[in-house]
């Protein structure tokens, strides 16, 4: 199945040919980044859903914006996409002003909303040449690429059903390839696998990596780590609006966690009180690199560059925990040691 | 084990069992409540309309209308003294039963489909067939409150004396559900909306209402169309209400008739709306059916071949440039119009082409009701220049004046709020280049479209039947285009200022009375000087004015003043919508 759907992709030819990219870089310089925020800001009312930002994504770079649920990070992808207006600061997208050139900003972009939000009155492949309609390409256009984006969201054979027809993973390729239909400079996705099975979304990420190789920049936002390790060049921490961290995932993960993590189980009573005792065990020695412990209910986390060494002297001390685990960190511990693992809401 | 658990005397389980044992009884009312609390959100708007409504039927139809009906009609031998009294019942009974088409409509598809409420519920101990009897028994009590504000009202003005009235209460719920209760068991089989309310408030309530007897009494129609009236459930309920009101002498088995016939139609639907429930809700997988799905799959089996032909594009250069201007609202505007207008049309296309077709059909069924039903009390109208027209003509005009009016509200208030709220189409325009403006434009030309149609079968039939001659025909068509392009404008700037589905109410609440003064079914000097410029300050009485004119042939300086009203409508309508589009697509 998986190989199938490999296959089908690699026979798509999606990338911009050789063309169009001088003809954009006339238009504006290739030099310029993709996008560039300075002191962005966001408010509704009272409430501040961006507060002052400042990034900026080079050109055919995969840029992610992470964080917990109400961080800003739709909010600035509106911004971005030029359907929201700021409060203040200043926002270039492919060296325009969203908000003086909105149509023209969004004519470069592809949009993958959180929500697919199709046409449930038009039919499957309907939907993709009136979204095209709506950037005005011509309708010869339309119908051939219609079909190629058909092809790659493996939805040929449901090209004329109703939009209301088809499952959740359909409805989400469709959405994805109805954005690709401009052939955009810049993709903005925001949480694109959410509710895809874990083939379609090993599917979409080969997909992106091979627009990425063409030269498109991407943007996305997402909950999971793993697909912003595997697809972001670099990534900031967003939360309550600020930025709390930038940079590769690699860099991230060195800067903000240490290069292993021991996770030990020694019952619900006892983790609390063992924590303190394991810190003194520990925090003498340094030929495991031991940084910290946080304790969760279940287990407890230690932060060490040598967990093996680690557990070693645990284990010397008389300490039997129930189990124990030794692993890379990883994003995640950076995202919930920036953002706190309390739930936001 | 066993002993611990025999030794409490309420086990979580039993607990549990006690609870759903509770649910068994009384489920239908913790639906019902459900219902109710969710209705609390326009309870406001409810009871407005419930105390607003006989208002202005009693000033309209019973002062207005009777004014010109005047001593034509002798409505003593139905034991009533002044029209009014005479319509009071009726329109009681004919309002509840309406707005019986909106509660039994979109909030059954809202709890399948929309939001999935009736599946929220499901998932407790309610059974389906409680779920369905707890959404009629809400909707009973909005029919009762109505009901006992309405009468209050009437009661009020004196257009009811009768202690016994009050009974009507329980007539008029009783009928508003032999009204609803069938549609919401047709409704609940729907796996989708494509404008089935529309139809059906179309062909089917519009009918019912309109030939009911409700301004006239049933016997004034030509034998074919009385039919109508002892199927409606609207008639059997005014005729209840009359017996009530003012003892309209009436055989009691035909009372008895009309309470049985009522009864009969709602036991009968309540149980099969019931079992589409189970049927629906239940474990079987159904999720209802799409009527015309397979005529749906013929015609875009042909559409795809005739693309199939035309498609022969080899894609070799990439993607073509995409255009946008620039320069002046560079920010609102990207000159393709033409593309929202283009989804409008596949939309329509799409749809069942029924609900288009039919928007001419509301003017016809006005026309042949009041033209047919009201003409045999009434001479005539006096005219301008001194003669009389009959009455037909003299509301012809008006209708389509009011059609224009009703298709260009309807499309730029409620459809341009749904795509904006409900099913985000904006949001996904507005992801690509197009701008607000493209949107806004393409959306108003659209209702024009619609609205010529409408207007296009309206005039052919006003041209059948000899109630307007071809020139006045020609020219009235544009005047329609021109009144809809105002209201139109107009609507579209009041949407930019709505939150929630709730104000479209307050804003029918704003039509209704418009609709009914504004010289469309009677002349306004029926009323003193200081109402009579009251309505002249409103949109549609210049529409209808401007319509008599035309088809009357007969021009002068209001003509003027008519077509400037409408010329600051759309200027004032296009400049507070422009100004506010930010607000409507970009948030």
């Amino acid at each position: 199945m998986t190989d199938d759907v490999s296959m089908a992709m690699c026979k798509l030819s999606l990338m911009p040919t050789a063309a169009a990219p001088a003809t954009r870089a006339s238009a504006d310089s290739s030099l310029s980044p993709a996008i560039e925020a300075v002191d962005l800001t966001k408010r509704y009312g009272d409430f501040t859903a961006v507060d002052g930002i400042t990034f900026s994504v080079t050109r055919g770079e995969a840029f992610g914006l992470l964080g917990p649920n109400g961080a800003g990070k739709s909010t600035t992808m509106r911004m971005i996409a030029a359907v929201a207006a700021r409060t203040s600061g200043q926002m270039n997208v492919a060296g325009l002003d969203p908000e003086v050139e909105g149509p023209r900003v969004r004519a470069r972009l592809g949009v993958i909303p959180q929500q697919d939000n199709l046409d449930e009155e038009l039919t499957v492949r309907e939907n993709i040449i009136m979204y095209g309609r709506y950037f005005g390409l011509p309708r010869r256009y339309l119908l051939a690429k219609a079909d190629e984006l058909l092809d790659f969201a493996q939805l040929s054979h449901k090209a004329s059903a109703r939009v209301e027809d088809l499952s959740g993973g359909m409805k989400r390729r469709l959405t994805i390839a109805r954005a690709l239909v401009n052939e955009p400079e810049i993709l903005l996705l925001d949480e694109p696998t959410t509710g895809l099975d874990p083939q379609a979304r090993h599917v979409l990420w080969d997909r992106l990596f091979r627009l990425k190789e063409s030269g498109t920049t991407l943007v996305l936002t997402t909950h999971h780590m793993d697909e912003a390790e595997q697809l972001c060049d670099r990534l900031v921490v967003v939360d309550h609006g600020t930025i709390m961290a930038e940079g590769s995932p690699a860099g991230l993960i060195r800067e903000h966690s240490t290069r292993e993590v021991l996770e030990l189980r020694f019952g619900m009573d006892r983790n609390a009180e063992l924590a303190e005792h394991l810190e003194k065990i520990l925090g003498d020695d340094d030929a495991a690199g031991f940084s910290h412990i946080e304790v969760l209910p279940d287990r407890l986390l230690v932060y060490a560059g040598q967990a093996e060494t680690a557990l070693e002297r645990i284990h010397a001390a008389g300490l039997k925990p129930m189990t124990s685990l030794v692993r890379r960190s990883s994003l995640e511990d950076v995202f919930l040691r920036l953002t706190g693992r309390s739930l936001i809401d | 084990m066993t002993s611990t658990q025999a030794s409490l005397t309420t086990s979580p389980a039993q607990q549990k069992d006690a609870l759903a044992a509770r649910t068994g009884l009384r489920g239908a009312l913790y639906q019902a409540e459900a219902t109710l609390r969710s209705m609390r959100a326009y309870g406001g708007v409810v009871l407005a309309s419930s105390i607003f409504q006989p208002i202005m039927y009693i000033l309209a139809m019973g002062l207005g209308l009777g004014v010109l009906i005047g001593d034509g009609a002798d409505f003593s031998a139905y034991g009533a003294q002044s029209y009014l009294m005479y319509i009071a019942p009726a329109v009681l009974a004919s309002t509840v039963a309406m707005s019986a088409g909106i509660e039994f409509t979109f909030p059954v598809m809202e709890g399948f489909k929309w939001r999935r409420k009736y599946y929220g519920a499901q998932a407790t101990a309610l059974t389906p067939a409680q779920i369905a009897s707890g959404h009629i028994l809400a909707v009973c009590v909005r029919f009762l409150v109505h009901s006992v504000v309405f009468i209050a009202v009437l009661y009020a003005f004196g257009a009811i004396t009768s202690p016994l009235a009050v009974l009507q209460i329980f007539s008029a719920t009783l009928g508003g559900l032999a009204m609803g209760l069938p549609i919401m068991a047709y409704i609940s089989t729907l796996r989708e909306e494509k404008g089935h309310a529309a139809i059906i408030q179309r062909f089917i309530m519009m009918p019912l209402f309109l030939f009911s007897g409700t301004f006239y009494p049933l016997t004034n129609l030509p034998a074919a169309l009385q039919v109508i009236g002892w199927i409606s459930p609207i008639w059997h309920a005014n005729e209840l209400g009359r017996v009530l009101a003012f003892g309209q002498p009436t055989p009691l088995w035909l009372t008895a008739l009309h309470a049985g016939y009522l009864l009969a139609v709602v036991v009968i639907s309540w149980r099969l709306v019931q079992r589409i429930f189970i049927r629906r809700l239940g474990y079987e997988e159904w999720r209802g059916r799409t009527p015309g799905a397979k005529a749906d799959a013929k015609r875009q089996a042909r559409v795809d071949a005739k693309e199939t032909a035309a498609g022969a594009y080899r894609r070799a250069e990439g993607v073509p440039p995409v255009r946008v201007r620039s320069g002046l609202l560079a920010s609102m505007y990207s000159g393709n119009i033409r593309a929202v207008f283009q989804r409008g049309l596949s939309a329509i296309r799409n749809n069942r082409g029924v609900i288009f077709i039919s928007g001419f059909l509301e003017p016809v069924l006005f026309l042949t009701s009041f033209g047919l039903g009201i003409s045999p009390m009434i001479s005539g109208v006096e005219a301008a220049d001194g003669g009389t027209v009959s009455y037909a003509a003299f509301i012809a005009p008006a209708l389509l004046a009011v059609s224009a009016m009703n298709g260009a509200i309807f499309d730029s208030t409620w459809n341009v709020f749904f795509k904006l709220k409900i099913t985000k189409l904006y949001q996904t325009m507005m992801s690509t280049s197009l701008g607000p403006l493209d949107v806004a434009v393409g959306e108003i030309f659209l209702a024009l479209f619609r609205g010529g149609i409408y207007g296009l079968g309206f005039l052919g039939v006003l041209l059948a039947t000899g109630l307007v001659d071809p020139l006045s025909a020609l020219l009235m068509w544009f005047t329609a285009l021109f009144i809809a392009l105002g209201f139109a404008s107009v609507g579209m700037a009041v949407t930019s200022f709505m939150k929630r589905f709730q104000q479209m109410d307050w804003m029918m609440m704003i039509l209704m009375p418009m609709f009914l003064f504004s010289a469309t079914l009677f002349p306004i000097e029926v009323y003193p000087q200081g109402v009579q410029w009251i309505i002249q300050a409103f949109p549609l009485w210049h529409g209808v004015e401007l319509m008599r004119d035309i088809a009357f042939w007969d021009f002068g300086t209001m003509t003027l003043v008519h077509i400037s009203y409408y010329l600051v409508m759309v200027a004032v309508g296009m400049t507070v919508a422009a100004y506010r589009m930010k607000k409507l697509f970009l948030r």
